[in-house]
């Protein structure tokens, strides 16, 4: 397959990844700012915050509200990594390996494009914030099914997979950073109000909300949280799901290009990095400088996998 | 005024349930088939295409256009019919003129006896943009310098066709040709069982086997692949659909490399080579060694390992020289002159402005002819006289006086009509038909039927999709 195709595919991926983990953030920020009024306008601050683009919202608005934070993430286009950018970026790079995707694939992305671009044309009404929201994250889903279901499972599945994944653990691996003191141990041991608030909107932004509390009773304790969304093995946005799923493409291209890679062994060591942390106490891996150098690593065997197949000329 | 679908008169708004005049042959098993049709929900069904255009993503980039502002070509769900017997005719004049381009341009880059004969100006060709010296003395695969072609024809009368224009360079439209008709076996299948019409979807399995066909002469089984200007370019759709059809690698200028003579590609498991490059950009990008040094879209030394035999281009640089349109008003002489036999089709008379005589009759008449620039394409710089108002004469009378070799003319050719769907009716609007030619060492094929381009607004003549042009599916029906 051409490089440039590989490249396009991959990012293509991450582009979708990332709108729709961006519309699942704005979902959680949504609910919460409309039960927790208090702490509303911070928590949208810390959205954008943890997105890096502080200073580049502070040049398009003067102060964090909820309205202009939903408008700069969801329709600006001077916002590289608004939702609406995103998708069109996506689309794009879908466009260029047009011949790579199946009719279905391209359609869903197509129309998930033209949907959102007519509901985002004019600033958000904010009765209307839930479907459209809704809409963004079920074109995702309609993407994946297409995906799975007429895709080839070649190398051109393994790029798109695993940009997915790549985006994905460093999503989860931001959002718990954002928020590692909270999941830290208190003195008391006590679960005062606002963190609970907080785990809350963790969870429910990365889709985990209701089965973390299926498998845990509804019992919440921040290292139940913590280890849940880093080393759980089933749930499908914790670093370890996504780790494995980045070392099965990798060796997937291994076997069917018949070589190694060094992406290959540094995601077996990433990968291994994880299983040494599950061993261990949570309290004690020292969460900050963990997920730290999780990020970093999750970056770097994104630039090695696109020296490994020629993805940039 | 000539309607392809009925025999007398035609007016605006005649609904499909109305009488009127008498169906042409070829038309009578159609106009029964409307005459039983619910108009409203006709109407609907041609908005349902559109939107499955939209969804399928068969748009076209408009140059100058709102940022990226991707459209549809309208399309019209009444097809247009031609009989075996008019196809067979057009099909051998087509043949013939694009046997006598292939032998005009092998001759033109050679010994050039069409000009010591004295037939083409020297000037013609050697002061021409389109004509390239550095493809002198090079013969391409198989001979082949126009790998596809695309012969623009309109119609007069019951069996008046003329050749408008000739496409020699990247000629465009095919994917619709099929998409059309894929739209209209979807909507309608009853229509193909009342009817046997010709296939044109093995269209892309046609052209990779012509153009591994010319490059039999320096390798078998090539690894062809097409080459876009990228996603902004108007015709990005059809570059995609040609090589999702053939099944080989869309490519841009940037992902060629010329490595030891040898052109290659970079792949995800190092590089691999490319043998055949269908491309879609026009001579001056393909390489910013040899032509344009400042095309980004380009390959560095591709003309090099092209002229060395390590690469098939199709269509050979250089090619356009034959559908220039001053050369284009030679073209009775040149298909005599490489044929040996007098044109099967018919050129339409042109005044070349660039003599004087030419120039002055032009001038008196301008009313009433179209003027075209030489180098001009797609509908653009172009007057039609009779719907032209006084300050627009006035203007070209002032650019033709300036640079009167830069324009031809034509008369104002009454286009044939077939019938649209509108808002109140059917209604004739005029047409043009585009059928696409295959061309190998083992023959030149003309694929049936082609792409009808209609010109939406009612009166207008011109056909071309950046000025308000449709399409419809075009019908060759078997013997």
């Amino acid at each position: 397959m051409l490089g440039r195709h590989a490249d396009n595919l991959f990012w293509m991926a991450r582009y979708l990844e990332r709108a729709e983990n961006s519309a699942r953030r704005i979902q959680s920020a949504f609910l919460h700012t409309l039960t927790q009024r208090a702490e509303g306008d911070e928590e949208w601050a810390a959205i954008i915050r943890s997105t890096g683009k502080s200073d580049a919202f502070a040049t398009r608005h003067e102060s964090v509200s909820m309205t202009n934070a939903i408008d700069y993430l969801l329709r600006d286009k001077s916002n590289e990594d608004s939702v609406i950018s995103l998708l069109a970026n996506a689309r794009q790079n879908a466009r260029s390996v047009r011949t790579a995707l199946t009719q279905e694939v391209w359609q869903s992305l197509n129309e998930s494009w033209m949907t959102c671009n007519t509901a985002l044309k004019r600033p958000v009404n904010i009765r209307d914030l839930p479907s459209i929201l809704e809409n963004i994250i079920k074109g995702s889903s309609v993407f994946r099914g297409a995906l799975y279901g007429t895709m080839l499972h070649n190398d051109i599945f393994n790029f798109l997979r695993l940009g997915t994944f790549i985006e994905r653990a460093d999503n989860t691996a931001r959002i718990v950073g954002a928020r590692y003191h909270r999941l830290l141990p208190t003195a008391a041991g006590a679960l005062g109000g606002a963190d609970q608030s907080q785990w809350e909107i963790m969870l429910r932004s990365l889709a985990a909300w209701r089965s973390y509390n299926w498998l845990n009773r509804g019992h919440l304790d921040p290292s139940g949280v913590a280890s849940f969304l880093i080393f759980d093995d089933r749930m499908p946005r914790s670093l370890s799901f996504c780790y494995r799923e980045i070392c099965t493409n990798l060796a997937d291209l291994e076997t069917e290009y018949g070589r190694t890679h060094a992406s290959g062994q540094r995601a077996r060591n990433v990968l291994q990095q994880l299983e040494d942390g599950r061993k261990k106490d949570i309290h004690r891996i020292g969460l900050r400088d963990f997920i730290n150098g999780f990020i970093v690593d999750n970056n770097n065997l994104s630039l090695t996998i696109a020296s490994d197949f020629n993805l940039a000329p | 005024m000539f309607d392809e679908m009925l025999d007398g008169p035609v007016l605006d708004g005649s609904g499909p349930d109305g009488s009127g005049p008498e169906a042409r042959e070829p038309y009578r098993a159609l106009l029964a088939w409307l005459h039983d049709q619910d108009f409203r929900k006709l109407s609907k069904q041609s908005l349902q295409a559109e939107e499955l255009f939209r969804r399928i993503g068969i748009t076209f980039n408009v140059y100058g256009g709102r940022d990226g502002e991707e459209r549809i070509i309208p399309f019209d769900l009444i097809p247009r019919i031609i009989a075996a017997s008019e196809w067979r005719r057009l099909e051998r004049g087509i043949v013939q003129r694009v046997a006598a381009i292939n032998a005009f341009l092998a001759d033109i880059y050679h010994r050039q006896e069409i000009i010591r004969a004295g037939i083409v100006p020297s000037a013609l060709v050697h002061g021409n943009k389109a004509f390239m010296p550095q493809m002198c003395g090079f013969t391409p695969p198989g001979n082949v310098y126009t790998h596809v072609v695309g012969v623009d024809i309109v119609r007069t009368g019951p069996d008046d066709f003329y050749v408008l224009e000739d496409n020699a360079r990247v000629p465009s439209g095919v994917s619709y040709m099929i998409e059309n008709r894929a739209t209209m076996l979807q909507m309608f299948p009853e229509l193909f069982a009342s009817h046997r019409v010709q296939p044109v979807s093995d269209y892309p399995k046609q052209l990779f086997r012509s153009l591994a066909g010319c490059a039999r002469s320096f390798i078998d089984n090539p690894n062809i692949a097409v080459l876009t200007p990228g996603i902004h370019n108007s015709a990005y759709y059809e570059h995609s659909f040609l090589a999702d059809e053939m099944g080989v690698d869309l490519l841009q200028g940037s992902d060629l490399e010329v490595r030891d003579g040898r052109v290659i590609i970079r792949t995800t498991e190092g590089t691999a080579p490319v043998d055949v490059i269908y491309r879609r950009i026009d001579d001056e990008f393909l390489d910013p060694l040899s032509f344009n040094p400042d095309s980004v879209l380009g390959t560095p030394g591709l003309f090099d390992a092209y002229r060395s035999g390590a690469v098939m281009l199709a269509n050979a640089p250089g090619a356009g020289i034959a559908d220039d349109k001053a050369i284009y008003s030679y073209m009775p002489e040149i298909i005599e002159f490489y044929m040996g036999e007098k044109p099967l089709l018919d050129n339409i008379p042109t005044w070349r402005c660039s003599e004087p005589d030419n120039l002055a009759y032009v001038l008196a008449h301008l009313s009433e002819l179209v003027v075209k620039e030489v180098h001009g394409s797609g509908g653009y710089g172009m007057l039609v006289g009779p719907a032209a108002s006084k300050r627009e004469l006035a203007a070209f009378t002032r650019k033709l006086k300036a640079s009167p070799a830069s324009y031809v003319a034509q008369p104002t050719l009454s286009l044939s009509t077939v019938p649209v769907l509108t808002r109140s009716g059917l209604a004739p609007r005029h047409v043009d038909l585009r059928p696409f030619v295959l061309v190998s060492p083992e023959g030149i094929r003309v694929t049936p039927g082609g792409l009808t381009r209609v010109a939406l607004r009612k009166g207008s003549l011109v056909v071309n999709s950046s000025q308000g042009g449709g399409t419809k599916d075009t019908w060759v029906l078997e013997a």
